[in-house]
């Protein structure tokens, strides 16, 4: 029992937070919070885990995003069928691409991913645009139906909704960092030759790590598709490719926790900052810029280092104290 | 298919296969010597364009315009490698990619706020066609075609030709040897980011009065110049060339057949060509 609450203990207090912050910040703010650092997580895990760099996240997110879109706007009106769709089509896509991507090194594997996002949003825009209707997009909040229990399409029930999404993903995510697979990426990370020499294949943990990663991106999608009840080609834009890196690179890579703080700074600047000046890339480029200069582990990163740092003084100085005696 | 049309289609492949390569080349370059994915090219590309754009509205005069965009982009290339890029070589490459996107980003956000988010036009500087085997093809890509063969020449003869570029050279099989032969590694690095910087500004320039000048272009153009280094094999100045003619090519022809498979095609050789080599055509095996 002691156990089970020491290993939720992070995650419960975590997302305490973000759901007393519900009562002071406004809704869509926190939704956008919660969908975001979903977004997030998969690229954070793939970065700090495997070692992928991948200015491809909004593929993923788009191809769950439209998944969605595609089931709510042509076939039927139950969200969670919905979501279910987009996810599914988000596994089957990272499960398709990942055997030609995860064989190539880091720094190929992110300019592939680079080109893989802006064909799929020239896709979305210019090629099946019958489908896609183009840079309108398609729009069927009046579609979904609401359901019992949890309505998604009140975004107050979409808290809630996303809130339990994001606690299970998180738990997902600390439950991976603990099992072999996880020290295995992390293992092909640090020294990939090594680590076949002891008989692991590097590319299986590789793909593993792709899909897991990705499918989760495209569960940000879904989310995205359902509660805003539109999606348009502007989802996976050239210029947003960058987000879910500065996000991961602000909270402080590869921390479990990293992702949820990220976001929560950049949204937050990004709806201050632009109200004020409105010239958004400049800023987010300097701060990108700046973090890799001073070489800091991120705002997460950053806080749980001083903390260690701190409680090992502590623990320190209650030894001293206790050996004169 | 008409032959003329086909023609033609090769004439407009060729020219755009002279930008792609011209930026390129600057990016090939960076990664051979220095071992970073310097995606701040893209920037000083737009950079050129804009400074282009602005003396041409001044002074009317279009080559005066690409000079002074090629200058101002040598020099922007010069202050971020000065500040910036001195400090992270010896880290990992993903560590310069995060980096130089942030520089690409922040010089975006710049341009906005100098210059504004309306495309420009820029007028060619002649707007005349010339007969070529009985195609009318318009001059002015003609020379831009010259000008990326002579650029490739340029760059041939001084990597062949001069101690500094045989230093280059050198310094790409093996960094540790050349300062030990006492070159000064740090001017090297300077010299090949400021030309890299130079060509990405002079193609920027020349591209300018074939689209409409906007803030956005390094980032639309982004997907193509990946191309054309993940195909070429990063680091490889032939490699780079071939490809770039490739994608040129397959951008056009591929145009003329079924429109969107403009976009499509590249991406799609891109593949199989990682596929089957997953270090591109010319490029090899890289340990850092």
């Amino acid at each position: 029992m002691l156990n089970a609450w020491r290993w939720w203990r992070g995650i419960i207090i975590a997302f305490s937070l973000v759901a007393i912050g519900r009562l002071f910040l406004p809704l869509p703010f926190v939704n956008e919070v919660l969908i975001f650092s979903i977004y997030t997580i998969g690229c954070n895990f793939l970065l700090g885990r495997v070692g992928f760099i991948s200015f491809g996240q909004p593929a993923y997110l788009a191809i769950g995003a439209y998944g969605t879109a595609f089931y709510l706007f042509y076939f039927g009106t139950n969200p969670y069928i919905g979501i279910l769709a987009g996810v599914t089509a988000g596994f089957i896509f990272a499960l398709i691409v990942a055997p030609l991507f995860v064989r190539l090194r880091s720094d190929y594997f992110a300019l592939v991913n680079l080109a893989l996002a802006v064909i799929i949003f020239y896709m979305m825009q210019k090629v099946l645009v019958k489908i896609t209707k183009g840079d309108n997009g398609l729009w069927f909040l009046t579609n979904i139906t609401s359901t019992p229990i949890l309505d998604l399409t009140k975004p107050s029930d979409f808290f809630i909704f996303a809130l339990l999404i994001a606690i299970v993903l998180w738990a997902f995510y600390k439950y991976v960092d603990g099992t072999i697979f996880g020290a295995c990426c992390l293992a092909t990370k640090i020294n990939e030759t090594k680590f076949q020499f002891l008989g692991y294949s590097n590319f299986r943990i590789r793909l593993m790590a792709f899909v897991i990663a990705n499918t989760s991106t495209a569960l940000a999608g879904c989310l995205y598709a359902v509660y805003l009840g539109s999606v348009s080609p502007e989802i996976t834009s050239p210029s947003r490719t960058a987000d879910p890196i500065v996000v991961t690179i602000l909270g402080g890579v590869g921390t479990l926790f990293g992702p949820l703080v990220g976001t929560i700074a950049y949204t937050g600047l990004r709806d201050v900052i632009s109200k004020m000046i409105g010239n958004w890339e400049l800023f987010i480029g300097f701060i990108l810029v700046f973090i890799m200069l001073t070489n800091s582990s991120g705002l997460y990163g950053g806080a749980e280092n001083a903390l260690n740092k701190w409680l090992e003084k502590a623990r320190v100085s209650n030894l001293n104290k206790k050996k004169p005696k | 298919m008409d032959i003329q049309l086909l023609f033609s289609g090769v004439i407009f492949g060729l020219s755009l296969a002279s930008i792609y390569f011209l930026i390129s080349i600057g990016l090939s370059l960076c990664f051979g010597l220095m071992r970073i994915i310097s995606l701040d090219q893209l920037l000083y590309y737009s950079i050129g364009a804009y400074i282009t754009y602005s003396v041409v509205t001044v002074s009317n005069n279009f080559w005066l315009g690409i000079i002074a965009g090629v200058m101002v982009g040598g020099l922007v290339a010069f202050i971020v490698e000065r500040l910036i890029f001195r400090r992270i070589y010896e880290r990992e490459l993903t560590f310069s990619m995060i980096t130089s996107f942030g520089i690409l980003l922040g010089g975006i956000g710049i341009i906005k706020a100098i210059w504004g988010v309306i495309p420009r036009p820029i007028k060619p500087p002649f707007a005349n066609q010339i007969d070529l085997l009985g195609t009318d093809v318009p001059a002015y890509r003609i020379l831009v075609i010259a000008i990326a063969g002579l650029v490739y020449i340029g760059i041939w003869l001084f990597l062949n030709k001069t101690i500094i570029g045989k230093a280059i050279r050198a310094g790409i099989e093996d960094m540790n040897h050349v300062e030990g032969l006492g070159i000064n590694a740090s001017r090297l690095f300077t010299i090949t980011f400021v030309l890299a910087g130079a060509l990405s500004a002079l193609g920027g320039g020349l591209y300018a009065p074939l689209i409409m000048v906007d803030p956005s272009m390094g980032l639309e153009i982004l997907a193509f110049v990946f191309m054309v280094v993940i195909i070429g094999g990063l680091g490889s100045i032939k490699g780079t060339l071939i490809s770039s003619i490739i994608v040129g090519q397959v951008v056009s022809i591929g145009s003329l057949i079924y429109a969107p498979l403009a976009i499509m095609a590249p991406f799609a050789m891109m593949l199989i060509i990682l596929l089957i080599k997953p270090t591109g055509l010319y490029g090899n095996k890289l340990n850092k």
